[in-house]
């Protein structure tokens, strides 16, 4: 177990990554219930903590489902309802899953309260990224597209991991997902990202 | 097909699967962690005592109204999918579809020699259904969803976890380990499976035991009543190995089966992945056949001649399978011929191979998989493992 947390520590570092690294499933829902405890107990910097360890999954989630320009509001939105409800998780240890499913309800009534956002969302497809710009950014905006016009499942978890920098056991870890669901989300979902990226142009110039 | 880049950063890195990270980490979350210092936090209770008694007592008798609805909805509904006509008179039962229908568990879709459909399944994905078939939804749950195509040919393409859809032909089981595949049975029985995306397991049980094909995309299998699935072989294989790979899988073996051997070849089959009983053919042809053998095994080793010369690396699939589908010198020289296309890895052994007790024989297949340049065992097991859940 030690020689995992290594290499996983390790493959943060190398990727940049701020956020305090994953432990572990174990040893992180631990880490969990000792937090939240803390955080029910009034510590706001508590709760801070479990905002630097679940930001990113938060962030993917909701990259997943809604606009760009919207992420970020609703990340806030997200943690504030969180800490306003902290009282009503019963275990601590499943702050995970239990953000998580926060955090998917939150996107559905971003657009239950206003349908007409819809129409952005679907705005932001493959071929508007090829229409509003060019270079990186337009091979980068294509590439989120491709992602998010896959099924839930798949877009979430490749966001989590190669939008976020997240790997497989820490995205299972964070979101309450099993191992297995993840891994085989990751592959499917890959799998179909593979095909649908070979119909983009300088997708497909980039990989040649 | 080798993940182990893309689950958890170790093994060889993907060049794509970089790529993408390179490209898509502008998109990160970076945004400093908000004040919490003066968020409102609802209170654990809220109004006095005698008042939270009545709203239990409301939200008890709500509970149970819905509860009653929702038993009465689930009776009153049999799981259904949407069938949507795509050229002439698809029909569901005696009736006709014309404008999008349904398809209920326990009722069958029939096309004639001029008419097509599409079946929409949601979350688990979508079936052509050509002309000249019919095709049965035998349950529609939310851990299983399965059809029997008893004539004709649907095109599947599935978004579901592996394993939830499955379907029933009259000599082999097709389940979807990945995406999309083409599935034909004639009348006769006879079937074939070709896969585009991803893997399919074609899989057969008689007497407990089970004959299994891993089938990847780019690769095919036939299915016979009586034998089950034969050989995968990749498309693109010489007509020689698949003529001769045809008769070792069904004819030359179905004489053997006829001429009296208990048991002994699907017994000899049973171990794809999960391995099983090995030596079933060797054994039973020995013992229970009398005449006739001496000049079916000459058959069966001049038949065994031509795949293993026709073989070429991509072929090892093929090869692998008939490692557990050959015993005694027929499986010795499928070992040779393996060996000399993708070496064996340390821990196989010719000798476990060809006499190894059951499990050994698995494992060192399992090592051998490995090399094929196909992913991983262990990745085997994360498909035939239990179905994944939200």
């Amino acid at each position: 177990m030690g020689a995992r947390t290594e290499t996983i520590a390790d493959a943060g570092r190398t990727l940049g990554v701020n956020q305090p690294l994953y432990s572990g499933p174990a040893r992180s829902a631990a880490e969990d219930a000792t937090i939240v405890a803390e955080a029910r107990a009034g510590d706001r910097t508590a709760f801070g903590r479990l905002y630097d360890r679940y930001a990113r999954m938060v962030h993917g989630i909701l990259l997943a489902r809604v606009p760009r320009d919207a992420v970020e509001d609703l990340v806030q939105d997200v943690f504030l309802l969180a800490l306003r409800r902290l009282h009503t998780l019963r275990d601590a240890a499943a702050f995970g899953g239990w953000l998580a499913m926060i955090t998917r309800n939150r996107a559905k009534d971003y657009f239950r309260r206003s349908p007409q956002r819809l129409e952005t969302e679907l705005s932001e497809n493959v071929a508007g990224a090829e229409r509003e710009c060019s270079g990186p950014d337009a091979e980068a905006l294509a590439a989120l597209a491709a992602i998010r016009e896959l099924p839930d499942a798949y877009r979430e978890t490749l966001i989590l991991r190669l939008v976020e920098g997240m790997n497989g056991p820490e995205i299972a870890a964070r979101t309450g997902l099993t191992p297995g669901s993840v891994r085989v989300n990751l592959h499917r979902g890959m799998e179909m990202l593979r095909k649908r990226l070979e119909k983009i142009p300088f997708s497909r110039q980039e990989v040649e | 097909m080798n993940d182990d880049y893309l689950w958890d950063r170790s093994g060889k890195p993907d060049a794509e699967v970089e790529r993408l990270e390179n490209l898509l980490r502008r998109f990160r979350q970076d945004a400093p962690a908000p004040d919490f210092a003066h968020a409102a936090v609802e209170p654990e209770r809220s109004g006095p005592a005698w008042w939270r008694w009545p709203r239990l007592a409301i939200a008890a008798a709500s509970f149970a109204a819905l509860s009653f609805l929702a038993w009465y909805a689930i009776r009153a509904t049999r799981p259904a999918w949407t069938v949507e006509r795509l050229a002439g008179t698809p029909a569901v039962g005696s009736l006709t579809i014309r404008a999008p229908g349904h398809l209920l568990a326990g009722e069958s879709l029939e096309t004639d020699a001029n008419s097509r459909a599409r079946i929409n399944m949601e979350a688990v994905g979508e079936v052509e259904v050509d002309p000249n078939t019919r095709l049965r939804l035998l349950r529609a749950r939310p851990l299983e969803h399965r059809f029997a195509l008893d004539r004709g040919t649907i095109h599947a393409f599935i978004w579901a976890p592996p394993r939830l859809f499955t379907v029933d032909t009259p000599s082999a089981v097709a389940v979807d380990l990945g995406c999309r595949y083409t599935l034909h049975v004639e009348p006769g029985g006879n079937g074939e499976l070709h896969v585009t995306f991803g893997w399919v397991s074609f899989d057969h049980t008689v007497n407990g035991a089970t004959v299994e094909s891993f089938v990847p995309a780019g690769a095919m299998c036939l299915t016979r009543p009586g034998a089950g699935p034969g050989t995968p072989y990749f498309e693109d294989a010489s007509p020689a190995l698949r003529a001769a790979l045809e008769k070792l899988d069904f004819d030359l073996v179905a004489g053997g089966v006829k001429g009296g051997i208990p048991g002994g070849v699907q017994g000899g089959v049973s171990g794809g992945v999960t391995g099983g009983i090995s030596g079933g053919v060797t054994g039973g042809v020995s013992e229970g056949v009398t005449g006739g053998v001496e000049s079916l095994e000459k058959v069966r080793a001049a038949v065994l001649d031509t795949v293993l010369s026709e073989s070429r690396r991509q072929d090892a699939l093929t090869l692998w399978h008939l490692l557990s589908r050959t015993a005694g010198a027929e499986r010795a020289r499928v070992y040779e011929r393996l060996a000399q296309l993708v070496p064996p890895p340390a821990g196989v052994t010719r000798q476990g191979i060809l006499e190894g007790d059951p499990a050994t024989q698995r494992n060192m297949r399992d090592l051998w998989w490995d090399e094929l340049g196909l992913g991983d065992t262990s990745w085997w097991r994360i498909w035939k493992g239990p179905a994944p859940v939200r």
